[in-house]
Protein backbone atom coordinates (compact mmCIF):
# COMPACT_ATOMS: atom_id res chain seq x y z
CA UNK A 1 0.00 0.00 0.00
CA UNK A 2 2.80 2.60 0.80
CA UNK A 3 4.71 1.65 -2.42
CA UNK A 4 1.64 2.40 -3.69
CA UNK A 5 0.85 5.86 -2.40
CA UNK A 6 4.74 6.76 -2.47
CA UNK A 7 4.12 6.22 -6.60
CA UNK A 8 1.11 8.10 -6.49
CA UNK A 9 2.61 11.21 -4.57
CA UNK A 10 5.40 10.47 -7.55
CA UNK A 11 3.32 11.25 -10.07
CA UNK A 12 1.72 14.03 -8.59
CA UNK A 13 5.28 15.26 -8.08
CA UNK A 14 5.67 14.91 -11.46
CA UNK A 15 2.67 16.60 -13.16
CA UNK A 16 3.77 19.63 -10.88
CA UNK A 17 6.61 20.09 -12.14
CA UNK A 18 5.77 19.58 -15.60
CA UNK A 19 3.15 22.07 -15.22
CA UNK A 20 5.77 24.43 -13.86
CA UNK A 21 8.23 23.83 -17.10
CA UNK A 22 5.20 24.23 -19.51
CA UNK A 23 4.35 27.85 -18.16
CA UNK A 24 8.54 28.71 -18.07
CA UNK A 25 8.52 27.15 -21.97
CA UNK A 26 5.50 27.98 -23.16
CA UNK A 27 4.67 31.84 -21.25
CA UNK A 28 6.85 34.28 -23.26
CA UNK A 29 5.24 32.75 -26.54
CA UNK A 30 1.77 33.19 -24.99
CA UNK A 31 2.88 36.73 -23.56
CA UNK A 32 4.04 37.83 -27.27
CA UNK A 33 0.69 36.44 -28.83
CA UNK A 34 -1.28 38.41 -25.66
CA UNK A 35 0.99 41.54 -26.66
CA UNK A 36 0.34 41.27 -30.47
CA UNK A 37 -3.49 41.04 -29.86
CA UNK A 38 -3.85 43.85 -27.82
CA UNK A 39 -4.99 47.67 -28.52
CA UNK A 40 -2.50 49.97 -27.45
CA UNK A 41 -4.49 50.76 -24.73
CA UNK A 42 -4.72 47.32 -23.17
CA UNK A 43 -0.54 47.52 -23.79
CA UNK A 44 -0.36 49.94 -20.70
CA UNK A 45 -2.20 47.47 -18.54
CA UNK A 46 0.31 44.74 -18.71
CA UNK A 47 -0.36 41.37 -16.87
CA UNK A 48 -3.94 42.63 -15.70
CA UNK A 49 -4.75 42.01 -19.62
CA UNK A 50 -2.98 39.15 -20.20
CA UNK A 51 -6.29 37.76 -21.98
CA UNK A 52 -7.70 41.14 -23.93
CA UNK A 53 -10.98 42.31 -23.57
CA UNK A 54 -10.84 43.82 -26.69
CA UNK A 55 -8.69 41.28 -28.76
CA UNK A 56 -8.12 42.62 -32.25
CA UNK A 57 -6.02 41.34 -35.63
CA UNK A 58 -5.78 44.96 -36.60
CA UNK A 59 -1.62 44.46 -35.65
CA UNK A 60 -1.23 41.37 -37.80
CA UNK A 61 -3.10 43.51 -40.30
CA UNK A 62 -0.95 46.37 -40.05
CA UNK A 63 1.75 44.69 -40.47
CA UNK A 64 1.32 42.20 -43.38
CA UNK A 65 -0.77 44.87 -45.47
CA UNK A 66 2.92 46.37 -45.42
CA UNK A 67 4.50 46.26 -48.80
CA UNK A 68 8.06 46.49 -47.31
CA UNK A 69 7.15 43.63 -44.84
CA UNK A 70 6.19 41.45 -47.46
CA UNK A 71 9.42 41.90 -49.30
CA UNK A 72 11.10 40.72 -45.98
CA UNK A 73 9.09 37.53 -45.49
CA UNK A 74 9.99 36.78 -49.65
CA UNK A 75 13.64 37.61 -48.65
CA UNK A 76 13.99 35.50 -45.67
CA UNK A 77 11.85 32.49 -47.90
CA UNK A 78 14.06 32.81 -50.58
CA UNK A 79 17.57 33.06 -49.00
CA UNK A 80 16.83 29.98 -46.48
CA UNK A 81 15.07 27.84 -49.12
CA UNK A 82 18.66 28.73 -51.49
CA UNK A 83 20.59 27.73 -48.66
CA UNK A 84 18.91 24.39 -47.63
CA UNK A 85 18.37 23.28 -51.79
CA UNK A 86 21.94 23.76 -52.14
CA UNK A 87 23.15 22.32 -48.94
CA UNK A 88 21.32 19.34 -49.81
CA UNK A 89 22.71 19.28 -53.45
CA UNK A 90 26.05 19.76 -52.37
CA UNK A 91 26.16 17.16 -49.41
CA UNK A 92 24.04 14.55 -51.31
CA UNK A 93 27.04 13.03 -53.21
CA UNK A 94 29.04 13.38 -50.84
CA UNK A 95 27.15 11.16 -48.27
CA UNK A 96 26.72 8.84 -50.92
CA UNK A 97 30.42 7.70 -51.13
CA UNK A 98 30.40 8.48 -47.38
CA UNK A 99 27.94 5.81 -47.03
CA UNK A 100 28.64 3.63 -49.29
CA UNK A 101 32.81 3.70 -49.82
CA UNK A 102 35.02 2.78 -47.52
CA UNK A 103 38.39 4.32 -47.95
CA UNK A 104 41.47 5.75 -46.28
CA UNK A 105 40.35 9.50 -44.11
CA UNK A 106 37.08 8.70 -44.94
CA UNK A 107 36.16 8.98 -41.15
CA UNK A 108 38.95 12.02 -40.10
CA UNK A 109 37.21 13.71 -43.25
CA UNK A 110 33.60 13.07 -41.74
CA UNK A 111 35.06 14.32 -38.22
CA UNK A 112 36.24 17.37 -39.60
CA UNK A 113 33.20 18.11 -41.77
CA UNK A 114 31.62 17.96 -37.78
CA UNK A 115 33.84 19.91 -36.29
CA UNK A 116 34.46 22.66 -38.55
CA UNK A 117 30.50 24.24 -37.35
CA UNK A 118 32.24 24.50 -34.30
CA UNK A 119 34.02 28.00 -35.50
CA UNK A 120 31.43 30.93 -34.99
CA UNK A 121 29.77 32.10 -38.51
CA UNK A 122 31.12 35.50 -37.10
CA UNK A 123 35.15 34.42 -37.15
CA UNK A 124 34.31 33.78 -41.33
CA UNK A 125 32.11 36.80 -42.08
CA UNK A 126 35.10 38.62 -41.14
CA UNK A 127 37.15 37.68 -44.23
CA UNK A 128 34.30 36.72 -46.23
CA UNK A 129 32.93 40.57 -46.37
CA UNK A 130 36.19 41.46 -47.53
CA UNK A 131 36.20 38.78 -50.19
CA UNK A 132 32.44 39.42 -51.35
CA UNK A 133 33.86 43.42 -51.39
CA UNK A 134 36.11 42.62 -53.61
CA UNK A 135 34.18 40.49 -55.78
CA UNK A 136 31.09 43.27 -56.13
CA UNK A 137 28.69 40.64 -54.03
CA UNK A 138 27.90 42.67 -51.18
CA UNK A 139 24.32 43.53 -51.14
CA UNK A 140 23.63 40.27 -53.41
CA UNK A 141 21.34 37.60 -52.18
CA UNK A 142 23.45 35.19 -53.81
CA UNK A 143 26.28 36.04 -51.73
CA UNK A 144 24.56 35.48 -48.60
CA UNK A 145 22.61 32.09 -49.92
CA UNK A 146 25.99 30.65 -50.63
CA UNK A 147 26.88 31.68 -47.42
CA UNK A 148 23.99 29.88 -46.08
CA UNK A 149 24.38 27.12 -47.93
CA UNK A 150 27.80 26.14 -46.61
CA UNK A 151 26.52 26.59 -43.17
CA UNK A 152 24.43 23.94 -44.12
CA UNK A 153 26.41 21.27 -45.40
CA UNK A 154 28.32 19.96 -42.74
CA UNK A 155 24.50 19.15 -40.57
CA UNK A 156 23.36 17.75 -44.00
CA UNK A 157 26.18 15.42 -44.80
CA UNK A 158 26.02 14.10 -41.73
CA UNK A 159 21.79 13.24 -41.98
CA UNK A 160 21.90 12.46 -45.15
CA UNK A 161 24.92 9.59 -44.31
CA UNK A 162 22.78 8.23 -41.59
CA UNK A 163 19.77 7.85 -43.93
CA UNK A 164 21.55 6.68 -46.67
CA UNK A 165 22.94 4.04 -44.05
CA UNK A 166 19.77 2.88 -43.49
CA UNK A 167 19.34 2.00 -46.82
CA UNK A 168 19.54 -1.74 -47.86
CA UNK A 169 22.19 -2.08 -50.25
CA UNK A 170 20.94 -5.13 -51.79
CA UNK A 171 18.35 -2.95 -54.20
CA UNK A 172 21.29 -0.89 -54.97
CA UNK A 173 23.27 -4.17 -56.02
CA UNK A 174 20.70 -5.03 -57.97
CA UNK A 175 19.78 -2.06 -59.99
CA UNK A 176 24.11 -2.00 -60.81
CA UNK A 177 24.19 -5.48 -62.12
CA UNK A 178 21.46 -4.48 -64.36
CA UNK A 179 24.11 -2.17 -66.03
CA UNK A 180 22.89 1.09 -63.71
CA UNK A 181 25.54 3.47 -63.20
CA UNK A 182 26.75 4.71 -59.72
CA UNK A 183 24.74 7.84 -60.87
CA UNK A 184 21.81 6.43 -61.50
CA UNK A 185 21.67 4.36 -58.91
CA UNK A 186 21.96 6.81 -56.63
CA UNK A 187 19.12 8.92 -58.74
CA UNK A 188 16.87 6.36 -59.27
CA UNK A 189 16.82 3.77 -56.15
CA UNK A 190 18.87 5.48 -53.23
CA UNK A 191 17.30 8.98 -52.89
CA UNK A 192 13.72 8.20 -53.56
CA UNK A 193 14.26 5.57 -50.12
CA UNK A 194 15.84 8.34 -48.53
CA UNK A 195 13.10 10.81 -49.17
CA UNK A 196 12.13 11.04 -45.69
CA UNK A 197 15.78 11.67 -44.39
CA UNK A 198 16.20 14.30 -47.12
CA UNK A 199 12.63 16.02 -46.20
CA UNK A 200 14.50 16.37 -42.24
CA UNK A 201 17.46 17.51 -43.39
CA UNK A 202 16.00 20.03 -45.89
CA UNK A 203 13.72 20.88 -42.79
CA UNK A 204 16.54 21.18 -40.42
CA UNK A 205 18.11 23.48 -42.83
CA UNK A 206 15.30 25.78 -43.37
CA UNK A 207 15.19 26.35 -40.32
CA UNK A 208 18.79 27.09 -39.08
CA UNK A 209 18.33 29.26 -42.12
CA UNK A 210 15.01 31.38 -40.76
CA UNK A 211 17.10 31.58 -38.17
CA UNK A 212 20.39 33.28 -39.43
CA UNK A 213 20.85 36.51 -38.28
CA UNK A 214 24.92 37.90 -38.97
CA UNK A 215 24.96 36.83 -42.06
CA UNK A 216 22.25 38.73 -43.72
CA UNK A 217 22.89 41.22 -41.00
CA UNK A 218 26.87 41.83 -42.00
CA UNK A 219 26.62 41.18 -46.05
CA UNK A 220 23.09 42.99 -46.69
CA UNK A 221 22.86 46.55 -45.47
CA UNK A 222 19.91 47.37 -47.90
CA UNK A 223 16.99 47.75 -46.66
CA UNK A 224 14.81 46.24 -49.30
CA UNK A 225 17.37 43.03 -49.59
CA UNK A 226 16.96 42.00 -45.84
CA UNK A 227 15.11 39.31 -44.71
CA UNK A 228 13.05 38.94 -41.51
CA UNK A 229 15.12 38.37 -38.92
CA UNK A 230 17.32 41.77 -39.99
CA UNK A 231 14.45 43.65 -40.43
CA UNK A 232 12.42 42.70 -36.83
CA UNK A 233 16.04 43.75 -35.05
CA UNK A 234 15.94 47.35 -37.01
CA UNK A 235 12.61 47.68 -36.59
CA UNK A 236 13.06 47.19 -32.67
CA UNK A 237 14.89 49.92 -32.95
CA UNK A 238 12.50 51.98 -33.99
CA UNK A 239 9.85 51.02 -31.99
CA UNK A 240 8.91 52.80 -28.90
CA UNK A 241 6.14 51.73 -26.61
CA UNK A 242 3.34 52.84 -28.00
CA UNK A 243 4.03 50.82 -30.99
CA UNK A 244 4.63 47.44 -29.03
CA UNK A 245 1.79 45.31 -30.68
CA UNK A 246 3.21 46.17 -33.94
CA UNK A 247 6.47 44.96 -32.86
CA UNK A 248 4.67 41.37 -31.09
CA UNK A 249 2.74 40.94 -34.13
CA UNK A 250 5.99 40.93 -36.18
CA UNK A 251 7.82 38.78 -33.77
CA UNK A 252 4.68 36.34 -33.75
CA UNK A 253 4.97 36.46 -37.86
CA UNK A 254 8.35 35.93 -37.62
CA UNK A 255 8.42 33.22 -35.10
CA UNK A 256 5.39 31.41 -36.82
CA UNK A 257 6.29 29.92 -39.66
CA UNK A 258 9.22 28.26 -37.89
CA UNK A 259 6.98 26.60 -34.79
CA UNK A 260 4.57 25.59 -37.72
CA UNK A 261 7.65 23.49 -39.64
CA UNK A 262 8.69 22.30 -36.36
CA UNK A 263 5.33 20.72 -34.88
CA UNK A 264 4.16 19.58 -38.30
CA UNK A 265 7.24 17.46 -39.01
CA UNK A 266 8.98 17.17 -35.53
CA UNK A 267 8.55 13.20 -35.16
CA UNK A 268 10.91 13.32 -38.38
CA UNK A 269 13.26 16.44 -37.12
CA UNK A 270 13.66 14.85 -33.25
CA UNK A 271 14.31 11.50 -34.72
CA UNK A 272 17.27 12.64 -36.79
CA UNK A 273 18.80 14.65 -33.63
CA UNK A 274 18.15 11.87 -31.73
CA UNK A 275 20.36 9.51 -33.95
CA UNK A 276 22.90 11.59 -34.39
CA UNK A 277 22.88 12.10 -30.30
CA UNK A 278 22.95 8.07 -29.48
CA UNK A 279 25.84 7.60 -32.10
CA UNK A 280 27.56 11.08 -31.44
CA UNK B 1 26.73 -15.81 -60.00
CA UNK B 2 29.37 -14.24 -57.73
CA UNK B 3 31.05 -12.83 -60.86
CA UNK B 4 28.47 -11.10 -61.79
CA UNK B 5 27.49 -9.69 -58.52
CA UNK B 6 31.31 -8.68 -58.03
CA UNK B 7 31.15 -6.66 -61.96
CA UNK B 8 27.72 -5.21 -60.32
CA UNK B 9 29.73 -3.68 -57.62
CA UNK B 10 32.55 -3.10 -59.37
CA UNK B 11 30.03 -0.75 -61.49
CA UNK B 12 28.66 0.45 -58.40
CA UNK B 13 31.91 1.92 -57.26
CA UNK B 14 32.74 5.47 -58.67
CA UNK B 15 35.87 7.23 -58.36
CA UNK B 16 35.31 9.18 -54.93
CA UNK B 17 37.05 12.22 -55.33
CA UNK B 18 34.28 13.92 -57.92
CA UNK B 19 31.60 12.99 -55.36
CA UNK B 20 32.97 14.77 -52.77
CA UNK B 21 34.66 17.68 -54.53
CA UNK B 22 31.38 20.16 -54.49
CA UNK B 23 31.16 19.55 -50.49
CA UNK B 24 34.91 19.24 -49.41
CA UNK B 25 35.46 22.80 -51.77
CA UNK B 26 32.65 24.91 -50.54
CA UNK B 27 33.91 24.00 -47.32
CA UNK B 28 37.38 24.88 -47.82
CA UNK B 29 36.17 28.37 -49.58
CA UNK B 30 33.64 29.16 -46.34
CA UNK B 31 35.67 27.76 -43.66
CA UNK B 32 39.17 26.66 -44.33
CA UNK B 33 40.22 29.54 -46.29
CA UNK B 34 38.38 32.19 -44.14
CA UNK B 35 40.12 31.18 -40.53
CA UNK B 36 43.68 30.91 -41.99
CA UNK B 37 43.04 34.54 -43.69
CA UNK B 38 41.54 35.63 -39.63
CA UNK B 39 45.27 34.43 -38.50
CA UNK B 40 46.82 36.29 -41.27
CA UNK B 41 44.62 39.54 -41.13
CA UNK B 42 44.84 39.41 -36.69
CA UNK B 43 49.19 40.05 -37.38
CA UNK B 44 48.46 42.90 -39.60
CA UNK B 45 47.24 46.42 -39.31
CA UNK B 46 44.76 46.51 -41.93
CA UNK B 47 41.26 48.41 -41.26
CA UNK B 48 37.90 47.38 -42.92
CA UNK B 49 38.54 50.93 -45.29
CA UNK B 50 42.49 49.51 -46.11
CA UNK B 51 44.18 46.45 -46.29
CA UNK B 52 47.44 45.28 -44.11
CA UNK B 53 50.46 47.34 -44.91
CA UNK B 54 52.77 46.01 -42.17
CA UNK B 55 52.77 42.80 -40.57
CA UNK B 56 53.91 42.45 -36.79
CA UNK B 57 52.81 41.76 -33.16
CA UNK B 58 52.20 45.43 -32.46
CA UNK B 59 48.31 45.12 -33.25
CA UNK B 60 47.89 42.12 -30.91
CA UNK B 61 49.51 43.55 -28.08
CA UNK B 62 47.51 46.31 -28.66
CA UNK B 63 44.18 44.47 -29.14
CA UNK B 64 45.35 42.48 -25.82
CA UNK B 65 45.92 45.22 -23.57
CA UNK B 66 42.68 46.95 -24.58
CA UNK B 67 41.09 48.32 -21.05
CA UNK B 68 38.42 46.84 -21.81
CA UNK B 69 38.85 43.23 -22.80
CA UNK B 70 39.23 41.70 -19.28
CA UNK B 71 35.52 42.95 -18.68
CA UNK B 72 34.26 40.98 -21.86
CA UNK B 73 36.36 37.93 -21.35
CA UNK B 74 34.83 37.91 -17.22
CA UNK B 75 31.55 38.67 -19.17
CA UNK B 76 31.95 35.61 -21.70
CA UNK B 77 33.32 33.70 -18.59
CA UNK B 78 29.64 33.86 -16.79
CA UNK B 79 27.66 33.93 -19.53
CA UNK B 80 28.80 31.14 -20.69
CA UNK B 81 29.29 28.96 -17.69
CA UNK B 82 25.83 30.14 -15.96
CA UNK B 83 24.04 29.20 -19.32
CA UNK B 84 25.62 26.35 -19.57
CA UNK B 85 25.11 24.53 -16.15
CA UNK B 86 21.60 26.01 -16.61
CA UNK B 87 20.89 24.72 -19.62
CA UNK B 88 22.38 20.93 -18.66
CA UNK B 89 21.04 21.18 -15.43
CA UNK B 90 17.14 21.92 -16.56
CA UNK B 91 17.70 19.24 -19.85
CA UNK B 92 18.77 16.84 -17.75
CA UNK B 93 15.49 17.29 -15.17
CA UNK B 94 13.18 17.79 -17.72
CA UNK B 95 14.67 14.37 -19.90
CA UNK B 96 14.74 12.29 -16.70
CA UNK B 97 11.14 13.53 -15.67
CA UNK B 98 9.76 12.65 -19.17
CA UNK B 99 11.44 9.77 -18.85
CA UNK B 100 9.73 8.83 -15.47
CA UNK B 101 6.75 9.67 -17.11
CA UNK B 102 6.58 7.74 -19.92
CA UNK B 103 7.52 4.65 -17.79
CA UNK B 104 4.51 5.44 -15.39
CA UNK B 105 2.51 6.00 -19.04
CA UNK B 106 1.14 9.23 -17.27
CA UNK B 107 -0.49 11.13 -20.43
CA UNK B 108 0.84 14.71 -21.80
CA UNK B 109 4.83 13.85 -21.68
CA UNK B 110 4.88 14.16 -25.32
CA UNK B 111 3.14 17.78 -24.86
CA UNK B 112 6.16 18.85 -22.03
CA UNK B 113 8.64 17.88 -24.80
CA UNK B 114 7.31 19.75 -27.67
CA UNK B 115 6.29 22.61 -25.40
CA UNK B 116 10.14 23.03 -24.60
CA UNK B 117 11.17 22.34 -28.51
CA UNK B 118 9.27 25.09 -29.36
CA UNK B 119 10.88 27.48 -27.51
CA UNK B 120 14.56 25.90 -29.44
CA UNK B 121 12.95 26.37 -33.18
CA UNK B 122 12.50 30.51 -32.44
CA UNK B 123 15.27 32.39 -34.07
CA UNK B 124 17.93 33.54 -31.70
CA UNK B 125 16.91 38.00 -32.56
CA UNK B 126 13.33 37.11 -32.03
CA UNK B 127 14.51 35.78 -28.96
CA UNK B 128 16.07 38.19 -27.87
CA UNK B 129 13.24 40.84 -28.73
CA UNK B 130 10.19 38.47 -27.04
CA UNK B 131 12.46 38.65 -23.62
CA UNK B 132 13.24 42.24 -24.30
CA UNK B 133 9.45 42.50 -23.72
CA UNK B 134 8.80 40.41 -20.85
CA UNK B 135 11.85 42.05 -18.92
CA UNK B 136 10.68 45.47 -19.53
CA UNK B 137 11.16 47.53 -16.85
CA UNK B 138 8.07 50.05 -17.90
CA UNK B 139 4.92 49.40 -14.96
CA UNK B 140 3.64 47.70 -17.72
CA UNK B 141 6.07 45.20 -18.63
CA UNK B 142 5.36 41.47 -18.41
CA UNK B 143 7.14 40.41 -15.41
CA UNK B 144 7.31 43.71 -13.53
CA UNK B 145 3.42 44.08 -13.80
CA UNK B 146 2.93 40.45 -13.21
CA UNK B 147 5.07 40.70 -9.67
CA UNK B 148 3.41 44.15 -8.98
CA UNK B 149 -0.16 42.20 -9.15
CA UNK B 150 1.60 40.03 -5.90
CA UNK B 151 2.59 43.31 -4.11
CA UNK B 152 6.23 43.47 -5.30
CA UNK B 153 8.25 46.37 -6.06
CA UNK B 154 9.84 46.38 -9.93
CA UNK B 155 13.03 44.92 -10.44
CA UNK B 156 15.62 46.32 -13.07
CA UNK B 157 15.91 43.32 -15.08
CA UNK B 158 17.97 45.42 -17.76
CA UNK B 159 19.45 48.34 -16.48
CA UNK B 160 20.97 46.99 -13.40
CA UNK B 161 24.93 45.65 -14.73
CA UNK B 162 24.29 42.18 -12.39
CA UNK B 163 20.24 41.72 -13.35
CA UNK B 164 21.08 42.06 -17.41
CA UNK B 165 23.21 39.31 -17.01
CA UNK B 166 20.90 37.14 -15.44
CA UNK B 167 18.61 38.36 -17.54
CA UNK B 168 20.63 37.02 -20.78
CA UNK B 169 21.49 33.70 -19.25
CA UNK B 170 17.51 33.15 -18.68
CA UNK B 171 16.71 34.20 -22.36
CA UNK B 172 19.45 31.67 -23.43
CA UNK B 173 18.60 28.72 -21.20
CA UNK B 174 14.75 28.99 -22.41
CA UNK B 175 16.19 28.43 -25.70
CA UNK B 176 19.33 25.98 -25.56
CA UNK B 177 17.42 23.62 -22.99
CA UNK B 178 15.92 21.51 -25.78
CA UNK B 179 18.99 20.18 -27.37
CA UNK B 180 20.10 19.30 -23.94
CA UNK B 181 17.10 17.78 -23.38
CA UNK B 182 16.89 15.60 -26.66
CA UNK B 183 20.29 14.55 -26.29
CA UNK B 184 19.87 13.70 -22.61
CA UNK B 185 16.71 11.87 -22.83
CA UNK B 186 18.04 9.59 -26.21
CA UNK B 187 20.67 8.85 -23.48
CA UNK B 188 18.89 8.05 -20.93
CA UNK B 189 16.85 5.89 -23.18
CA UNK B 190 19.48 4.06 -24.13
CA UNK B 191 20.35 2.68 -20.66
CA UNK B 192 19.51 -0.83 -19.60
CA UNK B 193 16.54 -1.63 -17.01
CA UNK B 194 18.93 -4.19 -15.45
CA UNK B 195 20.75 -1.93 -13.34
CA UNK B 196 17.71 -0.03 -11.99
CA UNK B 197 15.60 -3.26 -11.45
CA UNK B 198 19.05 -4.79 -9.35
CA UNK B 199 19.17 -1.52 -7.54
CA UNK B 200 15.08 -1.62 -6.93
CA UNK B 201 15.61 -5.80 -5.35
CA UNK B 202 18.42 -3.52 -2.94
CA UNK B 203 16.20 -1.39 -1.78
CA UNK B 204 18.00 1.61 -3.52
CA UNK B 205 15.68 5.21 -2.95
CA UNK B 206 14.83 7.02 -5.85
CA UNK B 207 17.83 10.06 -4.84
CA UNK B 208 20.44 6.85 -4.76
CA UNK B 209 19.17 5.07 -7.91
CA UNK B 210 20.19 8.99 -9.95
CA UNK B 211 23.78 9.10 -7.86
CA UNK B 212 24.62 5.90 -8.40
CA UNK B 213 23.15 4.56 -11.57
CA UNK B 214 22.01 7.54 -13.57
CA UNK B 215 24.41 9.88 -13.21
CA UNK B 216 27.50 7.61 -13.64
CA UNK B 217 25.64 6.25 -16.63
CA UNK B 218 24.78 9.17 -18.16
CA UNK B 219 28.31 10.79 -17.74
CA UNK B 220 30.00 10.08 -21.22
CA UNK B 221 26.14 12.04 -22.75
CA UNK B 222 26.34 14.82 -20.54
CA UNK B 223 29.99 15.62 -21.12
CA UNK B 224 29.79 15.58 -24.70
CA UNK B 225 26.40 17.79 -24.24
CA UNK B 226 28.05 20.17 -22.28
CA UNK B 227 30.91 20.76 -24.76
CA UNK B 228 28.88 21.21 -27.10
CA UNK B 229 26.51 23.43 -25.28
CA UNK B 230 29.58 25.40 -24.56
CA UNK B 231 30.50 26.02 -27.81
CA UNK B 232 27.26 26.81 -29.09
CA UNK B 233 26.46 29.57 -26.21
CA UNK B 234 30.46 30.64 -26.68
CA UNK B 235 29.17 31.49 -30.08
CA UNK B 236 25.95 33.40 -29.21
CA UNK B 237 25.67 36.45 -30.60
CA UNK B 238 21.89 37.45 -31.91
CA UNK B 239 19.83 36.77 -28.46
CA UNK B 240 22.23 39.53 -26.56
CA UNK B 241 22.37 41.99 -29.38
CA UNK B 242 18.46 41.97 -29.42
CA UNK B 243 18.17 42.12 -25.58
CA UNK B 244 21.24 44.15 -24.16
CA UNK B 245 22.64 45.32 -27.06
CA UNK B 246 25.62 44.39 -25.18
CA UNK B 247 24.73 47.17 -21.76
CA UNK B 248 24.17 48.57 -19.63
CA UNK B 249 28.07 49.39 -20.47
CA UNK B 250 29.50 46.63 -21.43
CA UNK B 251 28.05 44.44 -18.77
CA UNK B 252 26.88 41.76 -21.26
CA UNK B 253 29.43 42.35 -23.76
CA UNK B 254 30.57 38.95 -24.59
CA UNK B 255 33.56 37.82 -26.80
CA UNK B 256 31.44 37.41 -29.98
CA UNK B 257 29.67 40.79 -29.31
CA UNK B 258 33.27 42.39 -28.74
CA UNK B 259 34.57 41.14 -31.59
CA UNK B 260 31.57 42.20 -33.89
CA UNK B 261 31.71 45.64 -32.53
CA UNK B 262 35.12 46.12 -33.35
CA UNK B 263 35.33 44.36 -36.65
CA UNK B 264 32.45 46.65 -38.57
CA UNK B 265 31.23 49.44 -35.75
CA UNK B 266 34.95 50.93 -35.23
CA UNK B 267 36.41 49.13 -38.97
CA UNK B 268 39.63 47.97 -37.15
CA UNK B 269 39.76 44.77 -38.82
CA UNK B 270 43.03 43.65 -37.52
CA UNK B 271 42.12 43.85 -33.88
CA UNK B 272 38.44 41.93 -34.32
CA UNK B 273 40.72 39.11 -35.88
CA UNK B 274 42.57 38.89 -33.01
CA UNK B 275 39.45 38.62 -30.95
CA UNK B 276 38.08 36.35 -33.54
CA UNK B 277 41.31 34.33 -33.76
CA UNK B 278 41.07 33.59 -29.86
CA UNK B 279 37.40 32.71 -30.31
CA UNK B 280 38.50 29.96 -32.96
CA UNK B 281 41.51 28.54 -30.06
CA UNK B 282 38.60 28.24 -27.21
CA UNK B 283 36.44 26.25 -30.15
CA UNK B 284 39.56 24.33 -31.10
CA UNK B 285 40.43 23.74 -27.34
CA UNK B 286 36.92 22.58 -27.04
CA UNK B 287 36.66 21.10 -29.87
CA UNK B 288 39.58 18.40 -29.38
CA UNK B 289 37.91 17.64 -26.02
CA UNK B 290 35.01 16.71 -27.99
CA UNK B 291 36.56 14.26 -30.02
CA UNK B 292 38.59 12.56 -27.20
CA UNK B 293 34.87 12.27 -25.64
CA UNK B 294 33.74 10.95 -28.73
CA UNK B 295 36.58 8.09 -29.11
CA UNK B 296 36.30 7.66 -25.63
CA UNK B 297 32.79 6.60 -25.95
CA UNK B 298 32.93 4.77 -29.10
CA UNK B 299 35.56 1.95 -26.99
CA UNK B 300 32.96 2.02 -24.77
CA UNK B 301 35.17 2.74 -22.11
CA UNK B 302 33.30 5.33 -19.08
Amino acid sequence: MTGRRAAWLGDLATYVAAFLLVTLFAGPLLWLVSLAIRTPAEIFLGAARFIPEEPTLANFEQILTDRTFGLYLWNGIKLCALGALGALLTAIPAAFVFSRRSFRGASVLMLGILTVQMVSPLVLLIPLYRYMERLNLLETHAAAAAVYMALGVPLSVWMLKAAFDAIPRSLEEAAAIDGCSAASVLFFVTLPLAAPGMASAFILNMLMGWSQFLVPFVLLSQDRLQPISVAIFNFAGSTSASTTQLLAAACVITVLPAIAAFLALQRLIVGAIMAGAVKG
Amino acid sequence: MSETRRAGRAAARPAIWPWLAPALLLLAAVYLVPILDVVRLAFGDATLLRPTQSYGLDGVGDVLSQPALPGVLWATLVFTAASVAGILGLGLFIALLVVRGETRRLPGMALLRIVVLTAWVVPGIANGLIWQMLFSEAPFGALNSTIALAGLSPVRWLSDPTNAMISAVIANVWQGTAFAMIVLYAARKGLSNDLYAAAAIDGAGPFARFCFITLPQMRPSILVAAVLVTIQTLNTFDVILALTGGGPGRATEVLSLFTFNTVFYNFDLSGGSVLAVILVLIALVLTVLYIRLLVDRADGRP
